[in-house]
């Protein structure tokens, strides 16, 4: 009999049936996904230590003792304090009129409140830290760093029984987070929805697994289909990290009108682009990101001024849900997110198709 | 750990006082949900600050010859384990 080509040591590890892991920011999507026998990480990066331990409560009471993850963005870099009021003086006036020329050319509504990015005011290692101890303190089985090396709490982790991943954009960050001996990584390619580094997923996922040995490696950036996770495998990674996938399943908490734009989407509808943030990230194409990709648009700022700049239409287009206006993080596997379907099938459906895929490629039934 | 705010300590290692480095920094992107990648080159002045137990360190890095467009400062505090040393 073939071996089951989905049984990977990633499933070992984690005492899962299929190596899928959902990324995700909605607690229901990600009970759904575990329950289905995958895996799922949930995103808390902007979420209070409070509201973290909350929520990995309302998980645990939900699983039945199967594991889950905790994903936070661990800063790499931080440039030396300023003020709110200092940041924002330091907005070149270019930069503010065009920015007020596309408010008014495309009538942006402004906020209905305070824009939250001027009220959170905690992105620095005081808040991570914070963030961190909450996940060591209710042992969360998995802590994943969406950003960041996360070498310096391994040990603090693993004596919790914590295990611990990386997500790396370059081989040479596997590499570093391997010697401190991170229990696997998930190497992020270029096609992926948010920030991503320059390779590919196709290139970066090969040469990480190359320098590996029996660490897993999961493979993360434009993954949607059972045939997605098929070529992945056989690139040697032991699963993969989707976070698309699941923004227009049914459980998902993004707005319907920003779900009917992902049910829509091609790879050809995103933009890779620092002019929301000042860093480099993958979104759906919107007014935003095109009058900043003309030929006679300022270069974008750097984080955070970039962000200060489109938070206020970022905001005044959520608060109004102008369909036109709205935005989301989506990778080039967008295309395949066609159907608003239960999480739990397209975790089903996504691991019929990969088998179907090894049965057409070997010509045995699995 | 606890309810108590994480300590922050300084201090200065001499050792690593005017090395050249590679930074593979970023963040959370204020105000969305997710994270961004930003890179620089500089130079290390050997101060540093530990956030925590167990400690998370950062250095300082100066004289920024390669970084984000539009970066308006000459310094930025780099996570010890995304600091690649140029010269080692």
């Amino acid at each position: 009999m073939a071996k089951d080509p989905l049984r990977t040591k990633l499933c070992d590890m984690l005492g899962i049936e299929f190596p899928i892991i959902a990324f995700t920011h909605c607690k229901d999507v990600a009970v759904a996904v575990i329950n289905a026998g995958a895996f799922a990480v949930l995103g808390e990066a902007m979420h209070t230590p409070e509201e973290i331990a909350a929520d990995i409560k309302w998980i645990r009471e939900r699983v039945n003792g199967k594991p889950f993850g905790i994903d936070l963005i661990l800063p790499a870099s931080v440039p030396p304090a300023d003020t709110l009021e200092q940041l924002i003086a330091k907005i070149p006036d270019t930069h503010r009129n065009f920015a007020q020329s596309i408010k008014e050319r495309y009538n942006v509504p402004d906020p209905k409140g305070p824009i939250a990015l001027h009220q959170w005011g905690g992105l620095n290692q005081e808040m991570a830290r914070a963030q961190l101890d909450v996940v060591l303190e209710e042992r969360a089985p998995v802590f994943t760093s969406g950003l960041g090396n996360p070498a310096f709490i391994l040990e603090a982790a693993h004596a919790r029984g914590i295990k611990v991943f990386g997500l790396i954009g370059k081989t040479r960050q596997a590499k570093r987070e391997l010697e401190a001996g991170v229990d696997a990584i998930i190497a992020q390619g270029y096609d992926a929805a948010g920030h991503t580094g320059a390779m590919g997923t196709f290139s970066i996922v090969p040469e990480v697994v190359s320098i590996a040995g029996d660490t897993p490696i999961i493979a993360a950036g434009g993954v949607t289909t059972g045939r997605h996770l098929a070529a992945t495998l056989c690139l040697g990674a032991a699963g993969v990290w989707t976070g698309t996938l699941w923004l227009a399943s049914r459980e998902s908490d993004v707005d319907m009108i920003v779900k009917e734009k992902l049910l829509a989407a091609t790879a050809e509808d995103t933009s890779y682009s620092r002019c929301i943030s000042g860093m480099t990230m993958r979104t759906l194409k919107c007014p935003w990101t095109e009058e900043w990709a003309r030929p006679e648009a300022p270069l974008p700022l750097s984080a955070p001024y970039q962000m200060l700049l489109s938070s206020d239409y970022i905001q005044g287009a959520n608060d109004h849900r102008r369909e036109d206006l709205m935005t989301e993080a989506a990778g080039q596997g967008v295309a395949f997110v066609t159907t608003m379907k239960p999480a739990r099938q397209i975790v089903f459906d996504m691991v019929e198709e990969a088998l179907a895929a090894f049965e057409e490629l070997t010509g045995e039934t699995l | 750990m606890g309810d108590e705010p994480s300590p922050a300590r300084s201090g200065f290692d001499p050792a690593m006082a005017g090395r050249r480095a590679e930074c593979d920094g970023g963040g959370p992107i204020a105000g969305t949900r997710f994270a961004g990648r930003q890179e620089f080159t500089g130079t290390l002045t050997g101060e540093y600050v530990d956030h925590g137990d167990p400690p998370w360190r950062w250095y300082l890095l100066v004289d920024l010859s390669r970084k984000p467009e539009g970066y308006p400062g000459d310094a930025v505090w780099c996570e010890s384990g995304s600091l690649f040393i140029l010269d080692d």
